[in-house]
């Protein structure tokens, strides 16, 4: 089943044209990594996806139903906003800046969205959230503010997060990118068990030897089209374009 | 009232008293009271304000952010006008010059209550001033918190009401205190509209005697209130911080 497909999407902000026409499919349970130079659209693509920035032109399916389809910045379909907001919230975000809310604890951070948005029961979702947290490592830190954890927690606490909407599919954006280096392990390992669980990820990366290691597919993105995709071995250790060989030689 | 008898009781009889018994700076108990009710009055406008400032300051906010270019203008608009001219025409306006319009329009006349002008006007103006304060502290938030927000599902009303404005409490306790203190101070102006506050409460006495000692009475009670305001906002704000390490 396909989980998310843009077709021909472009995106320009004014005379800035950040994403040239990309084609894309993800299937279940793959785990999609996106490398490339900063500034080549790949945070874009994924901010596209649930809406955070609206598309340009194209089509964005997501599972195989129309969420976004645009032309010259006009929207074709008017599609209803509450089919809309429920496609996106299958889809979960992980930011670079962890945005967690700094004013609720962490386990009122991973229970506001059920509660307020899908209007679970109080005691339903502290439940779930605290398995969430126990996945993730950090139940005996539930009642801590933000403040009070490192960085890698915080991501932690991030990505449980977003688990508590039960999202098909999870998108990282640079995940491990504002963290010190002994910190990306925690985040990682926690991404590494999300993927071994079958969950379907996208995931914008720097650490080569992640996608390598989990990646389905990776795909390298450059001036705004997808350039190279294919196997990691493909992409990252026999890559066909001079592009990708280029850019990997630069950050390895 | 009241105060037309109050009045004669501070410049009439009892002038010749104090005269008389040489104790110019001790209080009587009419005094006493007097300068009370004039605290009273002094403190109910500057709370009435803040708190329907607070209240109608995150609507016209709420007005300035909005994509929507109607309430952007609306709100714009009335900033511009209650921030642009002097608290007192603007109760002047209220006062004096809304009953004639009235009387004008009308052919009735209508006696206005010149607590309720003092109500109307002190709110209306601390709105226009803590609503800029209120879009400050808004604008303020990381726009990641919004992204999170959104990317969570979260409608831009639950994203404002359950994560944005929270977050804005603890930046707003600070200017909110200033603006009391400032509203508390600028009560003085009602005396231009037959009220009678602490300043004009102990200016009306120390005219009758002839003493100064009652301005340092006024001093020492506003000086009092904006303590105790101080104080407690300061203790808001470490107790609002909590989150922040």
């Amino acid at each position: 089943m396909s989980m998310v497909k843009l077709v021909n999407v472009r995106k320009s902000f004014g005379d800035l044209e950040v994403l040239k026409g990309v084609n894309l499919e993800v299937q279940q349970g793959e785990v999609v990594c996106i490398i490339g130079a900063s500034g080549s659209g790949k945070s874009t693509m994924l901010r596209c996806l649930n809406q955070l920035e609206r598309i340009s032109d194209g089509e964005i399916y997501i599972e195989d139903e129309l969420s976004d389809k645009r032309a010259n910045n006009k929207d074709l379909m008017k599609i209803d906003a509450a089919k809309v907001q429920s496609l996106c919230t299958d889809l979960g975000m992980v930011f670079q800046n962890f945005n967690l809310f700094p004013h609720l604890t962490v386990i009122d951070n991973v229970t506001i969205a059920p509660l307020i948005v899908k209007k679970t029961d109080k005691k339903i979702a502290e439940t779930r959230a605290l398995d969430l947290l126990s996945m993730v490592g950090l139940s005996q830190k539930k009642d801590e503010y933000p403040s009070r954890l490192s960085g890698g927690q915080q991501q932690r606490v991030a990505i449980a997060r977003a688990l508590a909407m039960d999202p098909k599919i999870m998108m990282f954006d640079e995940p491990t990118s504002a963290l010190d280096p002994e910190l990306v392990g925690e985040v990682l390992a926690t991404m590494r068990q999300l993927a071994e669980k079958g969950m379907t990820m996208l995931i914008v990366t720097h650490e080569i030897g992640f996608a390598r290691e989990v990646a389905d597919r990776v795909i390298f993105m450059d001036a705004g089209v997808i350039c190279e995709e294919g196997t990691p071995e493909e992409v990252l250790l026999n890559p066909k374009e001079e592009r990708t060989k280029s850019f990997l030689n630069k950050i390895l | 009232m009241v105060e037309k008898g109050f009045v004669c009781s501070l410049t009439g009889v009892r002038v010749q008293n104090f005269y008389d018994e040489g104790k110019i700076n001790v209080l009587t108990e009419i005094q006493l009271w007097a300068i009370f009710n004039g605290t009273i009055v002094t403190l109910e406008i500057a709370i009435v304000a803040i708190i329907f400032g607070a209240i109608f300051g995150v609507v016209v906010a709420l007005g300035r952010l909005s994509k929507n270019k109607v309430a952007n203008a609306l709100s714009w608009f009335y900033i511009w006008f209650f921030r642009g001219t002097p608290l007192l025409l603007q109760l002047f306006i209220i006062y004096y010059a809304i009953p004639i319009i009235y009387l004008d329009a009308t052919g009735i006349t209508f006696e206005i209550n010149p607590m309720i002008c003092a109500f109307v006007a002190f709110s209306l103006n601390a709105t226009a001033y803590l609503a800029e304060i209120i879009r400050a502290a808004i604008e303020s938030i990381d726009g990641g918190q919004m992204e999170a927000a959104k990317a969570l599902g979260m409608s831009y009303r639950q994203a404002m009401t359950k994560i944005i404005i929270p977050q804005t409490y603890k930046r707003l306790v600070a200017p909110l205190g200033n603006e009391l203190i400032m509203l508390l101070k600028d009560t003085s102006l009602v005396s231009t509209i037959a009220l009678f506050d602490l300043l004009r409460t102990t200016k009306t006495m120390a005219s009758a005697t002839g003493s100064w000692i009652y301005y340092i009475y006024a001093a020492a009670i506003y000086l009092f209130l904006t303590t105790i305001i101080q104080v407690v906002f300061d203790m808001m704000e470490k107790k609002l911080g909590i989150y922040e390490r």
